[in-house]
């Protein structure tokens, strides 16, 4: 599903020497529920920007469902973000100018070509109600909970039924409860057939992943089963202390 | 992205940042209401300087003439008919219409009825081809030469004091004017209708035809009347209504300044039938063949071959400036009406383009403004940028978003701008309506063809995306990755 090889990564303006991520390689099959863990600047959201076709500053191969994702147009990148990859990120990131409805069928505003789906706004009203929030569907951002909000960007991510969920910190900004249910909305998602990869420096996410790879100075340390290999320190460490 | 999904997306983002939106719109409704203000006054302006004062669609040809220092001397070639059939075969002209002027003194006397006085005056009179006025007056046969005799079948069919009588030897009956008898003290006389009796043939006559100019009614509406008005007979302001089919009396080869050396002094009648632009400006207009025929009498008949200036119609305004330098080639030059009505051109096409850039400059600040505050919704706006890059927009949806909402103010601006312009010319024109009169003082100083409401709108979208270009650019440009940890 995901294959990365020799993945550098350069900011620029960084001192000399300084890399945000050194000659990574990875693989990660279809179906997998990972979670990469490290501490703040470690190069954990960096390499989640180069899967998801975010960042293509980089040197190295990134291969994602066989799509080399260095060698996209802007345009056909565009589309493939579109079609087949949903992301979810820490601070949920929705408009707050739009209902929780539009929110979900954002994604559909951009499609080229056919899209996955024919009525992206039935679509949108059935993926509320599974998560749980079905008569929140014309609330604005401002009126949800974390919890919910997290929840309508979840179903955004899902609308168009990706292969490949991309998460970063999805519970950072969630009470321990809240996190919790999203957890596990997650490991149903992955039962589901989703493929999904969860950024994160809390270690009751990556316990309830298969498989947890740690980063540490922008190389991959440590790849290994869920639980067993996570390392709880890190949930000790916050966000930016690094 | 769909036209109808960007204008969904540009309707959203619109309305939830309407007072920057508005804002920046201000300088834009400005800057538009000031160029339709602007350009609809000078093309108002325009309308009755070139089209009521100086006419731009013909060229008046007149008999070169050379500047002594002293006096000016006619020398170049002459106007006649030769002339004329020249000018005639010059490219773009459609029309020749030869002028005549009277060659000998005159006075006019009348007008009681009109103007509570009888009114003398020194008569200026020129005589033109009745098919040059033809599309300006309500009755063109009106103005024709009423002396020709013409077939009847009656004398009803004739005109006033003219009698249906047939040829014995062609048998084919024609109107021939009847004799007649008059009283030299009241000028009354047996003759019918509107025709009077001819003092030097004793023949009923109908009144030579006129047209006037605007410009006369205009002159004694907006100076003479009031000039002339006194604290017991006020001088009436005339309508176009009024005045036509008023009759004055011609001493023909006799003035206040002279008389005629050659030739007997006549007697006859004008009726005023109508207004043309193509009229002598200060004096009367009669059908050419009256002006040739009394020219004949009292200055031969090289005067009455003689033109002073040909009228060549135009068939399209660009040709003038061709036509022109055609016409001095030939050995002519234009008369002072045509080299004004040039001039005139010119001086409203200068103050127009200053208005327009005026109106520009204004614009074009607005669109520095609207650039900047473009600049400030997209830094404020970034991580919204890059979430919408990572749910698939392209760079180019992004550009075309900005963009798109740059156009939107463009548009409702422009209208906005165009509906302030209105109002302000309707406002300008309410306040002239309260002056008193003058000459060529117009219903509305204001025109607005329908270009200006196309280049106005087209110059305000043109100006908002010009402003939005390179804040757009820069949204588009815009690093997904670091707009969403921003």
């Amino acid at each position: 599903m995901i294959r990365l090889q020799s993945i550098t990564k350069r900011y620029a303006g960084a001192a000399n020497g300084e890399l945000a991520l050194r000659s990574v390689d990875l693989e990660i099959a279809e179906g997998e529920l990972v979670a990469i863990i490290g501490t703040s600047g470690s190069g954990k959201t960096t390499l989640l920007n180069i899967i998801g076709g975010l960042d293509r500053d980089f040197s190295g191969t990134c291969t994602v469902d066989g799509q080399d994702v260095g060698k996209m147009s802007d345009r056909a990148l565009s589309d493939f973000r579109n079609k087949q990859i949903g992301f979810i990120f820490q601070h949920f990131s929705l408009l707050d100018h739009m209902t929780a409805l539009e929110n979900v069928t954002l994604p559909a505003m951009f499609t080229r070509g056919e899209a996955p789906i024919a009525d992206p706004k039935a679509r949108g009203i059935e993926l509320l109600g599974k998560m749980g929030i079905g008569e929140k569907t014309a609330s604005h951002p401002n009126s949800l909970s974390g919890g919910q909000k997290q929840r309508v960007a979840i179903a955004r991510a899902l609308l168009y039924a990706p292969k490949l969920l991309l998460c970063d910190e999805p519970t950072g900004a969630l009470d321990s409860v809240t996190g919790a249910q999203i957890i596990e909305t997650f490991q149903r998602l992955n039962k589901e057939g989703y493929t999904v990869v969860i950024i994160t420096h809390e270690t009751r996410v990556s316990d309830a992943a298969d498989r947890v790879i740690r980063i540490e100075d922008g190389r991959i340390v440590n790849d290994g089963r869920g639980g067993a290999d996570s390392n709880p320190a890190d949930d000790s460490a916050p966000e930016g202390s690094a | 992205m769909t036209f109808r999904r960007l204008a969904r997306l540009v309707a959203r983002n619109v309305s939830r940042s309407k007072k920057n939106f508005l804002m920046s719109a201000i300088g834009i409704i400005v800057g538009i209401s000031t160029f339709v203000f602007f350009i609809g006054l000078s093309e108002g302006i325009k309308d009755v300087v070139l089209g009521q004062i100086f006419l731009v669609d013909q060229v008046e040809v007149v008999q070169k003439k050379f500047d002594t220092g002293f006096m000016q001397m006619g020398g170049g070639r002459t106007l006649n008919a030769a002339a004329a059939d020249d000018l005639a075969k010059l490219s773009g002209v459609e029309a020749v219409y030869p002028k005549m002027k009277f060659t000998f003194p005159t006075r006019g006397y009348g007008g009681k009825k009109l103007f509570g006085k009888m009114i003398h005056a020194e008569i200026i009179a020129d005589g033109i081809e009745p098919a040059l006025v033809e599309g300006e007056l309500k009755d063109p046969s009106k103005f024709g030469d009423l002396r020709v005799d013409r077939a009847c079948s009656a004398d009803n069919k004739c005109p006033d004091g003219m009698l249906c009588v047939e040829n014995a030897q062609t048998a084919k009956s024609a109107c021939q004017r009847q004799t007649c008898e008059y009283n030299k003290d009241t000028w009354l006389s047996d003759c019918p209708g509107k025709s009077y009796c001819a003092p030097d043939t004793m023949l009923c006559e109908m009144p030579i035809p006129a047209v006037v100019s605007y410009h006369l009614l205009e002159w004694y509406n907006g100076s003479l009347a009031t000039a002339l008005s006194s604290a017991r007979n006020k001088m009436p302001k005339l309508s176009k209504g009024m005045v036509e089919g008023f009759q004055l009396n011609l001493d023909l080869g006799k003035s206040f300044l002279g008389r005629s050396k050659k030739g007997k002094r006549l007697v006859r009648r004008v009726e005023l039938v109508g207004f043309s632009d193509k009229a002598i400006s200060v004096g009367i207009t009669l059908p050419i063949s009256y002006v040739r025929d009394l020219n004949r009498h009292f200055s031969g008949a090289e005067a009455a071959a003689t033109y002073h200036s040909i009228i060549l119609k135009v068939e399209d305004q660009v040709q003038v400036p061709s036509i022109v330098a055609e016409v001095k080639k030939a050995g002519f030059e234009l008369a002072d009406s045509t080299e004004n009505a040039e001039r005139a051109a010119d001086i409203i096409k200068t103050v127009q383009s200053v208005f327009a850039l005026v109106s520009g400059i204004i614009v074009g600040i607005a669109a520095i403004n609207i650039s900047q505050m473009f600049f400030m919704l997209i830094a404020r706006r970034r991580r919204e940028i890059g979430v919408l890059r990572a749910v698939g927009a392209s760079r180019n949806n992004v550009r075309l978003m900005i963009l798109g909402e740059a156009a939107f103010i463009g548009f409702i601006g422009g209208l906005l701008g165009i509906a302030a312009g209105i109002g302000a010319a309707s406002l300008a024109d309410y306040v002239a309506n309260q002056l008193p009169d003058f000459p060529y003082k117009p219903d509305t100083f204001f025109a607005f063809p329908p270009w200006l409401w196309l280049a106005a709108l087209g110059g305000s979208v043109f100006f908002c995306l010009f402003g939005a270009f390179f804040p757009a650019n820069a949204a588009a440009r815009q690093d997904p990755a670091a707009a969403l940890t921003h």
